[in-house]
């Protein structure tokens, strides 16, 4: 063959690899800046039970009948969780999930110390807040004070600052018998269960969280399962943009 | 072992190593686009399995947000075309090349995201494990000193091709008696 042709039928291939790329991405619009907003958006009150995805879901934003349901396992101390919260779940909540596409199911995989001494006692403080319909507030006090939380732990303050005096009232007599440290899970598998644990009716909703974990299974938090109309799709984990997982669920919900 | 013998051999491997990493490229083209459990096989099933690829790309952290996009959609069917110019034969020292470039490229990712601690997938063959000393070791024990192989396997091939045609050295006068 000659020579000449060899190096044209190379361009060809790689100027077709380029093209079918090219086609496959006629979806794609420039990404909008994500708007980070405080979590004012409508948390699923107590009591409310939809459809399991992976599990009963306790803590939860948006409609139970949207196509998309993103459950995410993750840990108050984990920075990568509050970087994922910060710059993702936010403007989804704003726009995505306000807007009926996605229900966003949030799940507690307490990581063990060191490096996370208060993760059991901020989930416990998360699900009392649930109880009282107060959880956005709490997970976005949590999160935007994590710093502040990693030195000092200092849990109630924050909480109580999220919300009425009323209800702080109330989540602190759901917290009554928690004492720290509260559950956690274990790298080999399982729960660290709380000395407490027996005083504690918190506790039952965070181990169920991590046993559900292990099954997915949660290497690290944070991690991430999407169902579609009910089809679960691969785990995901690690931070990722909210341009780019838009722009999955635009693919998702154009089928 | 014959000169032949050995030249022999040296082709026949060179065959093998071009085919498996052909078949590997061709792989993880294909595991990057195939419809996911439950999905259907849909061109749409497809563009949503390369948007979940762009956020494992995204996950690492190395690209700029205007980036992940067009290089996850752009990787894959890439991948596929390169692992189809392999197995063709045509070009090999270039497409050796190409390919020995891309696994070192994907080492680094990797290993970058490893020492950064990031917990993520690999994203390799799809969606699955996280990154992890077994991927490092994979890609760079096994794969890359295939690509090499195959690369440096190309270039002495094409070598001894030319020194074969080189012209003969023209006889010189015959002397007069």
């Amino acid at each position: 063959m000659i020579h000449g042709t060899k190096v044209w039928l190379a361009l060809i291939s790689l100027g077709l690899s380029f093209a079918t790329g090219a086609g496959a991405q006629t979806a794609i619009s420039d990404p909008k800046p994500a708007t980070t907003t405080k979590a004012t958006t409508p948390a699923a009150k107590n009591g409310t039970k939809p459809a399991a995805q992976l599990g009963a879901p306790v803590m939860s934003y948006g409609s139970s009948t949207a196509p998309i349901t993103m459950e995410v396992f993750t840990d108050y101390e984990c920075p990568s969780c509050r970087a994922l919260f910060e710059q993702t779940l936010r403007p989804m909540i704003a726009d995505y999930v306000a807007n009926g596409k996605v229900r966003l199911v949030h799940h507690d995989f307490p990581l063990p110390p060191p490096g996370h001494h208060y993760s059991g006692q901020a989930a416990r403080w998360a699900n009392a807040a649930a109880r009282v319909g107060e959880f956005a507030a709490v997970e976005a006090a949590l999160y935007d004070n994590q710093p502040a939380l990693e030195a000092n732990g200092s849990l109630e303050k924050f909480v109580a600052a999220a919300m009425s005096a009323e209800d702080f009232k109330r989540v602190e007599k759901e917290m009554q018998g928690c004492v720290a440290p509260g559950p956690t899970s274990n790298p080999s598998g399982g729960v660290n269960f709380a000395p407490s644990r027996g005083a504690c009716s918190l506790d039952t909703h965070i181990e169920q969280d991590i046993m559900l974990g292990e099954k997915v299974p949660v290497a690290a938090t944070p991690t991430y399962v999407i169902s579609y109309k009910g089809t679960r799709l691969p785990a995901g984990s690690g931070i990722v943009s909210w341009p780019i997982l838009k722009q999955f669920f635009d693919s998702l919900l154009s089928q | 072992m014959t000169n032949e013998t050995r030249r022999r051999w040296g082709r026949i491997l060179l065959v093998a190593g071009r085919i498996a990493l052909a078949v590997i490229f061709i792989y993880a083209a294909y595991a990057k686009m195939k419809p996911q459990p439950g999905m259907p096989n849909t061109l749409g099933s497809v563009k949503t399995s390369l948007s979940m690829f762009a956020m494992g790309v995204d996950s690492y952290q190395m690209l700029p947000p205007w980036a992940v996009s067009p290089f996850a959609h752009l990787l894959p069917p890439f991948e596929l075309l390169l692992g189809l110019w392999l197995l063709s034969g045509i070009g090999l020292r270039i497409s050796g090349l190409i390919s020995t470039a891309l696994i070192c490229a994907f080492i680094a990712a990797m290993y970058s995201a490893y020492e950064r601690g990031l917990t993520i997938s690999c994203g390799c063959f799809g969606p699955g494990a996280q990154i992890g000393p077994k991927d490092l070791i994979r890609d760079g024990l096994l794969f890359l000193p295939l690509a090499l192989a195959v690369t440096i396997g190309a270039f002495l091939i094409h070598r001894k091709r030319g020194a074969a045609t080189l012209p003969q050295a023209a006889p010189s006068a015959t002397h007069a008696d």
